[in-house]
């Protein structure tokens, strides 16, 4: 099958991080994988040796996927074999995300994140302040 | 099933995007499958009202 040509005329990306990728060209196979444990604090309290996924169900969770059993039949004309984009402008792009150009085969990507949020109880704010 | 695809012409001015993140895809190409999948929890049991607790440790 013929495939299509991007053709991207400029392209402005401020900010890759935590294993993202920009990816100019073709590719077979991405598979992205990323797990966080966001937690807001009513003040600010750090402990760098804390957190723990094993802990939380959600990164054990298994995501069923339903298997396609249709029997489907594709057939894709090219009559005009270019997708033209005259600007792209990202601010950020994180946690194993992909920023694509290009043509590719087969993706998976999978996001678990838990949120936390530890407040102070209402009313009595003083007196347990560390 | 039959499925049948003309692709046409595709021209687009701009595309102004704030954040890609959590396992997500942006792309400018034509693809075989796709597949995604994410897991959010913050149910109540994750509000913490009180002295601070550290989480479980590493």
């Amino acid at each position: 099958m013929l495939q299509r040509t991007s053709s991207v005329n400029r392209i402005n990306i401020d900010t890759i991080s935590f294993s993202s990728v920009f990816e100019i060209g073709d590719s077979c196979f991405i598979k992205g994988f990323s797990r966080a444990i966001a937690n807001q604090r009513e003040a600010e309290y750090f402990n760098a040796k804390e957190g723990n996924f094993s802990v939380y169900p959600v990164f054990r969770k298994p995501i069923p996927l339903i298997p396609i059993e249709e029997d489907i039949s594709m057939q894709t004309a090219q009559l005009n074999p270019i997708i033209k984009v005259q600007n792209i402008d990202i601010i950020g792009v994180s946690a194993s995300s992909v920023i694509h150009i290009g043509n590719s085969g087969d993706i998976s990507m999978e996001a678990r994140v838990k949120h936390i949020r530890q407040l102070y109880p209402k009313n009595n704010t003083s007196a347990i302040r560390p | 099933m039959n499925y049948q695809v003309y692709n046409r012409d595709l021209c687009i001015g701009s595309i102004r995007v704030l954040g890609v993140t959590s396992s997500s895809v942006l792309m400018v190409g034509d693809t075989q499958t796709i597949q995604l999948a994410a897991a959010f929890d913050t149910p109540p049991e994750s509000l913490l009202v009180g002295p601070f607790v550290p989480l479980t440790p590493e």
